[in-house]
C-alpha cells in the first residue's frame, strides 16, 4: 500500500466523520426517517467513490506515458491525439442537433408567447361568454344592457340623462325636436335610417296633397311642431297631406319606405349606430365596434326612455 | 487559414464580428422592413392635417394623450383595433406617449366628430362632467401656421419619398391621392379648401367668418388632424 492510498483512506474517514457529526449533531439526527437515511447513505457513497476515483487518475498521471499518433496541427507546441470521437458523445451531439432543428422550426414558433395571440384568446373567450350569457336576453335585462352600453359609449355626447347636453346632441327623451323636423323637411335626408340608402326629398320635392302645391314655410313650421309634439295638436292636416303617404297616417313609418317619426324603434337606433347620422344638430359618428346585440340593447334602452 | 486566424487575435475578432453581424442582419432587417412599411389604408397627412398636428404638438396634447392602442380587450373595446407599427409610417415623430391622463386618441376620428371637438375644446367639463382638461379657447383665435407644415411636407416628400400626389391604396380597394401644393400659395389654398369643409360643420361664427376671410384658426387645423386619426 503506498502513501496515496493511505491519504485517500484518511480523507475518506475524515469526511465520513464530518458527515456523521453533522447528521448526529443536528436536531433529530437520522430519526429513523427513510429520507434522512437515504441522504446519508448517498453522502457516504459519494465520498468513497470520489476519493477512489481521484486516486485512480492521480496514479494514472503518475505512471502514464504518452503514446498514440498526434495530429499534424499544433497549437503553440501543444498537440492533439488522433482519437476517434467517443460514441456516447457523438450520439448526444447528433441528438442535440436534431433537437435544435425541431426547436427552430416547430418548438419555438408554435409555442412562443405572443401578445397578439393572448389578445386573440382573450377576445375569443369573451365572445364565447357573451354568446352563452347575453346573446338571448330580452325585456328588462336587454334594457339594462342598453343602459350600460349607453353610459359607456353615448353619454359623452348625449349626456348621462340622454338630454343632449343643452342641444349639443339629440335629446333622446323624445323622438324628434321641431328644429330637427324642420331641417329634414327643408333639406331632405339620407341617413340610412332603414338600413339602406333611402333618400327623402327636400322641400322642392314635397307636395301637400291638400293644397296641390309645394309645402310652404308656414306649413313646415306647423308640421314640425306637430311631429315634435308627439303627433298631437295643430298641423295634423299638413302631415296627412305631405308626409303620411310615406310615413303613414300615424307617423309609424312603412317598411322599406320611410322610418318611424312617432316613436323610436330598436331597428331605427341600430341603423343609426351602424351608419352614423348627419343632421340639424351635427354629425354623429358610426359605432361599428358594438355588436348586433349591443346595438339592439341600446335601441331597447332609448325606446324605453320616451315611453 | 484558421490556424493563421488563431495567431492573429485582431483579425479573429473582425471575423467574429462579421459572422454575428450577418446573422443579426438577416434575422432583424427583413422583419423590421416589413413591419415599418405603411399598412393598407395609411395615407400621408394632408396640408391642413399636418398643420393641426403641429398645433397638437405645440400645445403638448401628447403629454396627456397617448396615440397607441395596446392589444388588450379592454382597450380595443374602447378605442378600436390595436395599433400596428406600419400605421405610424408617416408620423414624424410618432406620438405614442407613455402616460394617459386623458384617453388615447389614435383612432379618435372614428368615434368623435367636428362638432363634438368644437364643444369640447371650448369647455371640456361641459361635455365630459368632471373632466380636468383645460379649455383651449385661444385656438379659436390663433392663426394656424400652414407654411411650416408645407415645409415639412416638401422635406419628407423629397428625402423620405412620402407619396404625396401619388395614389395610396385604401382598405376598400380604392386609391387615395393626398395632394401637396407646388408653391406656398398653392399649399395655403389647399389647406383653406380643407378648412372650409371643417368650418361648415362648426357652430362658432367667428371661426366661420375667419375661414370665409381666408384665414385658418388653429382649432380648424386641429380638428382636421383629429378627424384624420382613424
Amino acid at each position: 500500500m503506498n502513501k496515496l492510498y493511505l491519504w485517500g483512506i484518511i480523507i475518506a474517514a475524515l469526511m465520513l466523520l464530518f458527515t456523521y457529526m453533522s447528521v448526529a449533531g443536528s436536531e433529530g439526527g437520522l430519526n429513523g426517517d427513510i429520507v434522512n437515511i437515504l441522504a446519508v447513505a448517498g453522502a457516504v457513497a459519494l465520498v468513497i467513490i470520489t476519493v477512489f476515483v481521484v486516486i485512480k487518475y492521480v496514479r494514472q498521471m503518475q505512471t502514464d506515458t504518452a503514446d498514440g499518433q498526434l495530429a499534424d496541427e499544433q497549437w503553440d507546441g501543444i498537440g492533439e491525439y488522433l482519437n476517434n470521437v467517443p460514441t456516447g458523445w457523438a450520439i448526444m451531439f447528433l441528438l442535440t442537433m436534431v433537437w435544435g432543428m425541431w426547436y427552430f422550426i416547430i418548438g419555438y414558433p408554435v409555442n412562443a408567447y405572443s401578445q397578439i395571440g393572448e389578445y386573440n384568446e382573450d377576445t375569443q373567450a369573451h365572445n364565447e361568454k357573451f354568446e352563452t350569457q347575453y346573446a338571448s336576453i330580452t325585456g328588462s335585462r336587454l334594457i339594462e344592457m342598453g343602459e350600460s352600453v349607453f353610459l359607456a359609449e353615448c353619454k359623452i355626447c348625449h349626456g348621462i340623462s340622454a338630454d343632449g347636453i343643452d342641444g349639443k346632441a339629440a335629446n333622446l327623451n323624445k323622438r324628434l325636436e321641431a328644429k330637427v323636423v324642420k331641417h329634414v323637411v327643408e333639406n331632405g335626408s339620407n341617413n340610412h335610417l332603414l338600413g339602406t340608402e333611402m333618400p327623402m326629398p327636400d322641400r322642392n320635392g314635397l307636395f301637400n296633397n291638400n293644397t296641390g302645391a309645394l309645402i310652404t314655410d308656414a306649413e313646415i313650421d306647423a308640421v314640425s311642431a306637430y311631429v315634435a309634439n308627439g303627433m298631437r295638436g295643430a298641423g295634423a292636416d299638413v302631415f296627412a297631406g305631405a308626409c303620411a303617404a310615406c310615413h303613414g297616417e300615424d307617423g309609424k313609418g312603412m317598411e322599406y319606405v320611410a322610418p318611424n317619426v312617432a316613436a323610436f324603434t330598436t331597428e331605427l337606433v341600430a341603423n343609426v349606430l351602424t351608419h352614423g347620422k348627419k343632421g340639424a344638430i351635427g354629425q354623429m359618428p358610426k359605432f361599428d365596434r358594438l355588436n348586433a346585440k349591443q346595438k339592439e340593447a341600446v335601441g331597447a334602452y332609448i325606446t324605453s326612455l320616451s315611453k | 487559414m484558421f490556424h493563421w486566424l488563431e495567431k492573429h487575435p485582431f483579425f479573429f475578432a473582425v471575423g467574429v464580428f462579421l459572422v454575428i453581424s450577418f446573422a443579426g442582419l438577416i434575422e432583424i432587417l427583413p422583419n423590421f422592413a416589413q413591419a415599418s412599411r405603411p399598412v393598407i389604408g395609411t395615407a400621408p397627412y394632408s396640408t391642413l392635417e399636418l398643420t393641426g398636428r403641429h398645433v397638437y404638438i405645440k400645445n403638448s396634447c401628447n403629454a396627456c394623450h397617448s396615440q397607441l392602442v395596446r392589444p388588450f380587450k379592454s382597450e380595443t373595446d374602447r378605442y378600436g383595433h390595436y395599433s400596428l407599427s406600419g400605421e405610424y409610417a408617416y408620423d414624424r415623430p410618432f406620438l405614442w406617449g407613455s402616460k394617459r391622463t386623458g384617453p388615447d386618441l389614435w383612432r379618435v376620428g372614428n368615434y368623435r366628430t367636428t362638432d363634438w371637438h368644437e364643444n369640447h375644446m371650448k369647455d371640456p367639463a361641459g361635455v365630459v362632467p368632471g373632466s380636468i382638461m383645460p379649455a383651449y379657447t385661444w385656438m379659436f383665435t390663433n392663426k394656424a401656421d400652414v407654411d411650416t407644415a408645407y415645409a415639412e411636407q416638401l422635406t419628407v416628400a423629397q428625402f423620405f419619398s412620402v407619396p404625396y400626389n401619388k395614389p395610396v391604396p385604401m382598405k376598400d380597394g380604392s386609391a387615395k391621392v393626398v395632394k401637396m401644393g407646388n408653391s406656398v400659395a398653392e399649399a395655403n389654398a389647399l389647406a383653406l379648401a380643407e378648412a372650409q369643409v371643417i368650418a361648415a360643420d362648426m357652430k362658432d361664427q367667428n371661426v366661420k367668418d375667419a375661414v370665409a376671410r381666408g384665414e385658418i384658426p388653429e382649432i380648424v387645423a386641429l380638428i382636421a388632424y383629429l378627424n384624420s386619426l382613424k
